[in-house]
């Protein structure tokens, strides 16, 4: 599935770029991150706990940033999978920051997720909602935090 | 994965109390098939089948009925007390999947479950019910129009149950209807439209509307049906409220339908249910 959002933060592009390409910064806002680590080379390793009503998880995601033209664009492919490896999920996305005006930034992303597994077996239609209300939460959280 | 069949909600909700990871078990239609799916690990099922109290139907002081929660859907499919504006919830459960499903499924579960492309729980916002929980520290009760979350999300908190659904007395002249689209007979609604209709002199004086599978919950916008009340339910009345209820609504895109075919159903579906309910032509 396609996941595509964009967003606006009032802050200066330089600034924006430093904030996104700080995983210290980047994991508080992700909904459900729990620990994230940098193993260097672009690479990180993180926990996010998912969930929706009774059916609940943790994927362990490998996260590599495989190219990057600071401080405008980013392409990331994420792995992961559920502790007993019940479920794996592959990400590929890219990230674009455009300046608006001096003090102002828009971020667009756009990722392509596959699910496969026993999380698969769940209605495709509401992971997909799920995975937009995650979106605006990161937005929201990082907007802010960007802005502070 | 311990099993426990306790007697009395009491013990019910010790037991829910005493283990977080232990999920009550009404028909097991939904959670038996998650179990299988792999998609839930609980620690414990606490069946509610042998608590007495679940399965009650009593006339409320008000003149509303109380529903136990363990009441199946084939016993409201066929309830006579369920009249007048509540007969949008014999309908809505009367239109659940097959018989079988309707004799294992439950009114409890599918409140609980909270899934908005179910049938029971538009019927609910639109007759205004009120979902009585109880939980470890008393009884407390929630408006379904509140109830609903989000997907599979409800206000029910850690170690609270569902123990009955109240239904208020409706308008007199009230008539209550279900109007359910799916891709064949028995499947989950592609769209569905639960209304609560009272007219007066050829005019509307009540209505409450609310959509199953137009978004994380039940949809109903009061604007909506403020346009149709004083109204002949003409068709400018009708389209108007429609285009509220499309842009309150955020369907998901699935194998029972894309989310415009859904959304272009509102407006179909909606003059159907209204004219079923005597309100129109
Ligand atoms: C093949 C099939 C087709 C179906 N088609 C439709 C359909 O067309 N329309 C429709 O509306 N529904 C449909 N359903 C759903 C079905 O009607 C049940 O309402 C739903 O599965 C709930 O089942 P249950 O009552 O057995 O609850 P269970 O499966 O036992 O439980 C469901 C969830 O609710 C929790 N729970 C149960 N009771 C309570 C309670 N009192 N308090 C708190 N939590 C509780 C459980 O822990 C679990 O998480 C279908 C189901 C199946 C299997």
């Amino acid at each position: 599935m396609i996941i595509e959002e964009e967003f606006a933060v009032d802050a200066a592009l330089a600034h924006v770029w430093q904030c996104i390409r700080d995983p210290g910064f980047v994991a508080p806002c992700v909904p459900g991150c729990q620990d994230v680590e940098d193993i260097g080379d672009g690479a990180y390793r993180a926990a996010v706990k998912v969930g929706i009503g009774p059916i609940k998880t943790t994927f362990n995601l490998d996260i590599e940033v495989l190219e990057e033209t600071p401080p405008t664009f980013a392409r990331v492919e994420t792995r992961g999978q559920e502790g007993t490896n019940a479920s794996r999920l592959t990400a590929k996305s890219e990230l674009t920051l455009t300046a608006s005006g001096n003090d102002a930034t828009h971020v667009h992303y756009k990722s392509d997720v596959q699910v496969v597994g026993r999380l698969a077996k769940f209605g495709l239609g509401i992971m997909k909602k799920k995975a937009k209300a995650l979106g605006a939460e990161f937005a929201e959280n990082f907007r802010n935090a960007a802005e502070a | 994965m311990e099993f426990h069949q306790p007697t009395t909600l009491d013990d019910a909700l010790t037991l829910l109390a005493a283990d977080p990871e232990a999920l009550p078990l009404a028909g097991g239609a939904t959670l038996v098939a998650m179990l299988n799916a792999e998609l839930i690990e609980p620690s414990a099922l606490v069946s509610l089948g042998g608590i007495c109290e679940l399965h009650t139907i009593e006339a409320t002081p008000e003149g509303g009925l109380r529903l136990g929660a363990m009441l199946s859907h084939a016993t409201l499919a066929s309830e006579a007390r369920l009249t007048g504006g509540n007969a949008v919830m014999r309908q809505a459960a009367a239109q659940i999947a097959h018989p079988a499903v309707r004799n294992i499924g439950t009114l409890g579960g599918a409140v609980a479950h909270g899934d908005p492309s179910s049938d029971l729980p538009a019927a609910l916002v639109a007759a205004d019910a009120v979902i009585e929980v109880a939980g470890p520290s008393g009884r407390r009760s929630i408006a379904a129009e509140g109830f609903f979350e989000d997907y599979l999300t409800t206000a029910l908190e850690e170690g609270e149950m569902v123990a009955a659904v109240i239904l208020p007395p409706q308008p007199e002249s009230a008539v209550g209807h279900y109007e359910k689209f799916a891709r064949v007979h028995g499947d989950y609604a592609t769209l569905s439209v639960a209304v609560v209709l009272a007219m007066a002199s050829g005019k509307c004086s009540h209505v409450r509307i609310a959509l199953g599978a137009a978004g994380a919950t039940p949809v109903r916008v009061v604007a909506a049906e403020a346009r149709l009340i004083g109204s002949s339910l003409d068709a400018g009345a009708i389209s108007e409220a429609a285009a509220l209820l499309t842009a309150a609504s955020d369907p998901v895109d699935d194998v029972r339908g894309s989310a415009d075919y859904r959304l272009m159903l509102v407006p179909r579906l909606l003059t159907r249910a209204l004219a079923a309910a005597g309100g129109a032509p």
